[in-house]
């Protein structure tokens, strides 16, 4: 019996981790340049926002089973899948629209329609705040997926998104600096969401380890003790986490860009053991003995030739 | 309207997977596709007061079905009688079905793409006749039925003994009865 693909796989993975970080870039962008003031963020740093989400969107398509039906996927309104499409579409589009005015170029003849770009913004800060939370919206309501369930996986997801974005927006910064800019203030400002984040991480395994099923303490303990627990300890939280946190602190270019760089490992790798995790299901009575004394394909009574 | 539903008779199962066949090859499915497998549960207890039960397993067909609410497509839907299926032209096999089904009763095909799962055996049963595992049966260990008319065999069975839903804590509802 072949077990591959029967579950998400690593590119759902990357879309959640590109797509998050994209709108999450939005989401920053857009309140600096509705409270803070304009100009403070760079042409790049304007363009990789949505350029992200579209990538997601790319490593989306190619995780469907059928990727040329992909626009299918816009036709059930009820579904949250298809409300996270449509909200991603419209992230991309208006986020595209919005970093146009960076740039000087005689066919973008809106460019001087400030309106236009106030009301960009405000739609770039609900779609990427739609785009950045639903991917945690979609995994805390699979009730059969206990290391998912619940409420809390969307704020470390949203949580995770923001860290992510903040990192990029931060090495644009660095890669095309603007004079002045309040960003000049994120390295303090991402070590504290990094030690948030390191926390809460702690607290979403204790409580699924001490969980209120089996199933949810099972889950945990991968990532505690089982085979999950190296890439979480090592790669998410001393790499991702930490080893940034104390990098941020240390006012040297070098190594704050590095750090960027240790955020987006952390954020990726995170998505995809949360994603493997989801293969867990709450299993039925007696199942997983029935399953796992099933062929796996390679047998060679699979393979002879009976005929 | 009829509300279709599966009765398993644990009393009567043997665990002999003859269903499990049958549905394999009346739906031509490849290996590692097994839409009611039979599980074993237990045996509990020490001796001499054990216990075990045959769990013949498939899609519960729940009325509050959370594969259908996931699909994006609209390609997986519930007819009017209970029935869950997917309509495999708009299947784009996203796997969010997959995902949101508590009980792992659907299958991605790795030929087609799509998503595939047991339907009750639709076809079979608009036309009158039983699903292929419950004609299958020989210890009648499967009922079949309407679940809205009390004098069907399934109602009667279920009022009449005891009987338990799957994860019935996940508000599915699902439509396969266990009585034991
Ligand atoms: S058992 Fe799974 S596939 Fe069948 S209706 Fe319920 S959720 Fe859907
Ligand atoms: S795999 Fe097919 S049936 Fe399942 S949710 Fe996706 S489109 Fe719907």
């Amino acid at each position: 019996m072949s077990e591959k693909h029967q579950t998400w796989g690593w590119m759902l993975a990357v879309d959640f981790f590109f797509a998050g970080m994209g709108g999450a870039m939005l989401i920053v962008a857009a309140i600096i340049d509705l409270f803070i003031g304009k100009n403070q963020i760079s042409v790049l740093a304007n363009i990789v926002g949505p350029l992200c989400m579209s990538v997601g969107c790319g490593f989306l398509i190619l995780e469907l089973g059928r990727p040329l039906q992909a626009w299918r996927v816009f036709m059930n309104p009820k579904a949250i899948l298809t409300f996270g499409a449509w909200m991603m579409t419209f992230a991309i589009i208006s986020g595209f629209v919005y970093a146009s005015f960076g740039i000087d170029f005689g066919l973008f003849f809106w460019r001087d329609w400030g309106f236009l770009r106030q009301l960009l913004a405000l739609v770039n800060l609900v779609t990427g705040l739609v785009v950045a939370t639903y991917p945690g919206v979609l995994l805390g309501r699979h009730k059969g997926r206990p290391f998912w369930v619940g409420p809390a996986i969307m704020g470390l997801f949203l949580l995770s998104s923001l860290v992510t974005a903040l990192a990029l927006h931060l090495l644009c910064a660095m890669i095309a600096p603007v004079e002045g800019s309040v960003l000049n203030n994120l390295p303090k400002l991402l070590a504290a969401l990094l030690l948030a984040q390191g926390l809460l991480w702690a607290g979403y395994l204790w409580i699924k380890a001490s969980g209120t099923t089996a199933a949810e303490a099972a889950s945990a303990q991968r990532w505690i003790s089982g085979d999950l627990s190296k890439r979480f300890k090592i790669s998410f939280m001393l790499l991702g986490t930490l080893l940034p946190l104390v990098m941020f602190l240390i006012p040297v270019s070098l190594f704050q860009g590095l750090a960027t760089l240790l955020v987006l490992f952390g954020g990726v790798t995170m998505r995809m053991m949360t994603v493997t995790s989801g293969n867990d299901r709450t299993f039925l009575p007696g199942e997983l003995q029935y399953r796992s004394r099933l062929p796996h394909g390679h047998e060679r009574f699979l393979k002879k030739n009976w005929i | 309207m009829a509300r279709y539903a599966m009765v398993m008779d644990t009393r009567h199962c043997i665990g002999c997977h003859s269903c499990t066949i049958a549905c394999k090859i009346r739906n031509e499915l490849p290996t590692y596709m097994i839409y009611n497998p039979v599980t074993t549960d237990g045996p509990h207890g020490t001796f001499p007061h054990l216990n075990m039960l045959f769990l013949p397993l498939l899609c519960m067909h729940c009325d509050n079905s959370p594969c259908v609410d996931a699909c994006p497509t609209g390609a997986s839907v519930q007819t009017e009688n209970g029935i869950v299926h997917v309509v495999d032209k708009k299947c784009v096999g996203c796997l969010s079905c997959i995902m949101a089904c508590p009980y792992g009763a659907r299958y991605h095909n790795h030929e087609t793409g799509a998503v595939n799962k047991c339907n009750f055996c639709l076809d079979r049963v608009e036309e009158g006749m039983r699903p292929h595992c419950v004609e299958t049966c020989h210890q009648k260990a499967r009922i079949f039925g309407d679940l809205d008319d009390p004098n069907s065999e399934v109602s009667k069975l279920i009022s009449e003994n005891r009987s338990f839903q799957l994860l019935q804590e996940l508000n599915t509802d699902p439509c396969v009865f266990y009585i034991y």
